[in-house]
């Protein structure tokens, strides 16, 4: 049974989570949920596997200290946010969120991304692989154009198949773009207890090589 | 002359021929007639004749030739040339001066042809009545006529010198006309400007109204059958998007622009208006400006959060008043810049011609009051500064220039030819030192563009005491003679220092000069020539003084006549320019309407179509569309295809479609043409789908890519006929996948 607590304080949000975890399988709980972060750092929520995290608690703006304290005490977070851009994706990221989706993705992607994160296997939304497809930051990895294309054609139709159908290859090979430029990623900026194990599982999957990070 | 003229430069040109030839035939009487009244020649009778003939016949000149023109020249120059031949009889033997009343003629002719003939002619006639001059002098052969003659032959210099003078202000008309027609360039492009946006406006208005209402209407499927209201408003709307029946070409309507300027700013306004007021897009752009300062002052100073703006318009000007219930402040004691911006509003107002008063009392508000008046005469302040100062400049160089050359070209060697006449040589030399440096200080000012202020009068006062300590150093018995150079010409500096001030100061000043000349004189005894002679003298000079100092009075009505003529003409060109460029816009918007939206209502209207089509609806549903996304164009918008479909979504959403729009990377700039291309299958598939719809946006550094996943129909997919654009289209399990990416080249 994976564990997660729900940090949103929208409560038809929390309503929804419920529900598309009680239909997971494997099966997910929601051991706490509430509108601050407290919810993630005493009772129950304390011990969940994953925290869902809302980045807009309140007003004062995205809540990146909160998931940055969440990160170096070693929690496993999904990031679900409104705010649908690049800059949110990428600092998420580079803060050592497991994974980043907007709420538009929550129906077809949060359990999956629940799943693979309590199995601390990469994970990369859409939303996400568009950004990291459009990201021209000298001081991000360096991405290979294959990987670019993948990236940019999942997040414009959302299909595995179609964006295997599109370049000419398997959706396997798909995944596993994926997965190895989220490991790139993981290995460059700051440290991260989780940024660690997704690189280890991808170094222990033969999905990169130590030369490619 | 090559060119076209400007309107400075001809008015001037006539003004100044006009006044040449009238101011010849005052001159030529004053001369003529002093020397009946007082002169003895060998046979006066005749010369009563020659004097009244020359007098007549010069008035009759003057009086034709802004009709007859230069067919009169000849004859002109004939009788001017018959008169010089009568020198035995007509003109008094044995004058010390050398001035007669027919050197006096000559000089006032040629300083006046100048203003009348070309180059070549004014040369010609004046060597040909100096060779007149000289015949009849020979004939005549008084004592000592050749000892006056090279004064006398200065004559030819004096015309050379008005050519100059002509020259030289005609070259100050010309920059000015270049400088009026550079603003007037910029004032043309603003309102062609402004009334672009208001056509763009108002045309975008109608089509949101007509067209785009239609459409929407039948594509959602709210009118499933053909009735005739709907094939009537869709005539109607065919007529309203292919009209062109706007507003009249260079009018815009004030009360829609001043909103627009007033939407921009944090500030709530209430509005006093009526609907539409019309005027002309060139006073629009002025009094929005106005308004547009006005309204930022009430957000930085008035410590309100709205503000009251009251239209209204008269027969005869239009009145805009900005009013706030804040602060205020006292008119009278703004200093500084904080209240600047309230100053520039009525400095600007008036240099378009328009004005602006500022009422405020500390604690009671402000009002802004701008009027802009229809009349011509005073919209054009700011040109006729223009003109005037640039013509002012040329004249006055012009004057420096002569002064130096009569200065050091007769003075001099009038001065040498006497120097051991003087009783002091010292105080001739120190007069035509402290001349010149007075002369070279006015040079100094004009080439630094500096007023002359203070100096002005000091160096009046200087001029007028070294005149008169230089007339003293010339013994009694010489005075008003040759050796007295300073008589007539210590006048052309101080013409110099007054020229730029008011006529009459001029006069009075040139006046005053030559009384205490002449009174010096008198009080010395007996003068060296004639009561007559001195009047001949004099004339020469001083008509010549005069004629440089009366170009500056008509030079203020030139520059009126030609900024009221510069503003009429500006009128007809802007609004040519306005109407051209207005009706070039509705073609091409109507072009990018006529081959997609005409036909479609042209069918409706025909009843040609069937409203309940689908495949008919679906196309009226696109074009719904696409005619969303022309309304959305807005080039004040930074990013242009975003906020397009953007447009196009929120038209979907409405419609109950659930769309998911992203974006990503940063895009190079989309040309025009490009974007619709690119985001034609996104706004037919959000048109058409039937529930959801996923738009995404991917740029990178050379390249745009607009992807729409929807349950749309297949047969939306475009033709494509641009190699920069490329469009592929795909299944997306069972939905609908259309990427269109466009590389930059």
């Amino acid at each position: 049974m994976i564990n997660v607590v729900v940090v949103d304080d929208h409560p038809v949000v929390v309503a929804g989570v419920r529900a598309w975890c009680a239909d997971a399988d494997p099966p997910i709980q929601v051991v706490a949920s509430g509108p601050t972060v407290a919810t993630a750092w005493v009772g129950p929520g304390a011990e969940a596997d994953v925290v869902v995290l809302d980045l807009q608690l309140d007003m004062t703006g995205p809540a990146y200290g909160e998931l940055k304290r969440l990160v170096d005490a070693g929690r496993t977070v999904v990031v679900s946010t409104m705010r649908d851009d690049q800059e949110t994706a990428l600092t998420c990221l580079d803060i050592g969120a497991f994974t980043y989706l907007t709420k538009a993705e929550g129906e077809s992607h949060l359990v999956a991304a629940i799943h693979a994160a309590a199995r601390h296997e990469p994970y990369t939304p859409p939303a996400l692989a568009g950004a990291l497809g459009t990201d021209t930051n000298p001081n991000r990895p360096r991405l290979s154009e294959q990987e670019v294309n993948v990236l940019r054609e999942w997040f414009h139709c959302e299909s595995k198949k179609s964006v295997a159908d599109a370049l000419n290859i398997t959706v396997n090979t798909v995944n596993t773009y994926l997965t190895r430029v989220r490991a790139k990623y993981a290995s460059a900026g700051r440290a991260a207890p989780t940024k660690a194990a997704l690189v280890a599982r991808a170094l222990q999957d033969g999905l990169v090589t130590i030369d490619e990070l | 002359m090559g060119g076209e003229l400007g309107s400075t430069e001809r008015e001037l040109l006539r003004a100044g021929a006009r006044y040449a030839v009238g101011l010849r035939a005052l001159m030529s009487a004053v001369a003529g007639m002093v020397s009946i009244a007082l002169e003895t020649t060998a046979a006066p009778v005749l010369t009563v004749f020659v004097v009244i003939g020359l007098v007549a016949w010069t008035v009759y000149y003057a009086h034709q030739f802004p009709r007859r023109g230069r067919l009169l020249v000849p004859l002109d120059v004939t009788i001017v040339c018959a008169v010089c031949l009568t020198q035995l009889w007509t003109v008094p033997t044995g004058s010390a001066h050398g001035i007669t009343w027919v050197i006096a003629v000559i000089g006032i002719t040629v300083i006046a042809y100048a203003w009348q003939l070309s180059l070549v002619a004014h040369a010609a006639a004046t060597l040909t009545v100096m060779a007149a001059f000289l015949v009849g002098a020979m004939i005549a052969d008084s004592p000592g006529w050749l000892d006056v003659l090279p004064l006398q032959l200065w004559t030819v210099v004096e015309g050379g010198l008005s050519r100059a003078l002509y020259l030289l202000v005609r070259r100050g008309a010309r920059d000015a006309d270049r400088a009026v027609a550079r603003s007037e360039q910029a004032r043309r492009d603003a309102a062609v400007a402004e009334a672009r946006r208001a056509d763009e406006r108002e045309y975008l208005a109608a089509l949101h109204d007509t067209a785009s209402a239609t459409l929407l209407m039948v594509g959602s499927g709210v009118t499933g059958r053909r009735t005739e209201w709907l094939s009537a408003q869709a005539a109607r709307d065919l007529d309203a998007i292919s009209g062109d029946h706007a507003s009249p070409a260079g009018e815009v309507d004030l009360v829609a622009h001043l909103r627009d300027v007033a939407r921009h700013l944090p500030l709530t306004v209430h509005w006093d208006a009526p609907g539409f007021v019309t005027v002309p897009a060139a006073d629009a752009v002025a009094l929005a400006g106005g308004v547009r300062e006005a309204l930022t002052n009430v957000v930085r100073h008035a410590g309100v959060g709205e503000a009251r703006v009251h239209v209204r318009r008269d027969d005869d000007s239009v009145v805009v008043e900005v009013a706030d219930e804040g602060t205020g402040f006292d008119p009278a004691r703004v200093n500084g810049h904080r209240y600047g911006v309230t100053r520039s509003i009525v400095e600007r107002l008036t240099r378009a011609g328009g004005s602006a008063e500022v009422i405020s009392r500390p604690g009671n508000g402000t009002r802004v009051r701008l009027t802009r008046p229809f009349a011509i005469s005073t919209d054009t302040a700011g040109d006729v500064e223009t003109i005037k100062s640039g013509v002012d400049t040329a004249l006055r160089w012009s004057v420096v220039v002569m002064n130096l050359i009569i200065l050091f070209g007769l003075d001099l060697p009038r001065l040498v030819a006497n120097q051991e006449h003087y009783s002091s040589l010292a105080t001739q030399v120190l007069t035509l030192v402290v001349l010149t440096a007075v002369t070279l200080v006015v040079a100094w000012h004009l080439w630094r563009k500096r007023p002359l202020g203070l100096l002005r009068w000091p160096l009046v006062a200087v001029v007028f005491v070294i005149s008169a300590l230089c007339t003293e150093a010339v013994p009694p018995g010489l005075r008003l003679g040759l050796a007295h150079w300073s008589e007539g010409d210590a006048a052309w500096t101080l013409l110099l220092l007054v020229l730029d001030y008011r006529v009459a100061v001029m006069a009075v000043l040139l006046a005053a000069h030559y009384a205490m000349t002449f009174t010096q004189t008198a009080l010395g005894g007996d003068a060296a020539i004639t009561v007559a002679e001195a009047v001949n003298a004099t004339v020469v000079v001083f008509s010549y003084q005069l004629a440089v100092g009366v170009v500056t009075v008509v030079l203020r009505p030139v520059a009126i006549t030609a900024a009221a003529v510069t503003y009429r003409e500006e009128r007809l060109r802007t609004e040519r320019a306005v109407a051209e460029q207005v009706h070039r816009d509705r073609t091409e918007r109507y072009a990018a309407l006529a081959d997609s939206t005409a036909p479609l209502l042209a069918a409706l209207a025909s009843g040609e179509a069937d409203p309940g089509d689908p495949v008919f609806r679906r196309a009226c549903a696109v074009e719904a569309g696409r005619v969303r996304r022309l309304l959305a164009e807005d080039t004040s918008v930074p990013d242009q295809l975003s906020h397009e479909l953007r447009a196009c979504v929120e038209l979907a959403e409405r419609n109950g479609i659930t769309v998911h729009f992203a974006e990503r990377g940063e895009r190079p700039q989309v040309p025009k043409s490009v974007r619709r291309a690119l985001t034609d299958p996104a706004v037919a598939a959000l048109a058409t789908a039937a529930s959801t719809a996923r738009v995404t946006v991917v740029g990178a550094a050379d390249e745009v890519t607009v992807s729409v996943v929807a349950d749309a129909p297949a047969e939306l997919v475009p033709m494509n006929s641009d190699p920069a654009i490329k469009v592929t289209a795909a299944d997306n399990g069972g939905k609908l996948w259309i990427k269109t990416t466009w590389r930059r080249t």
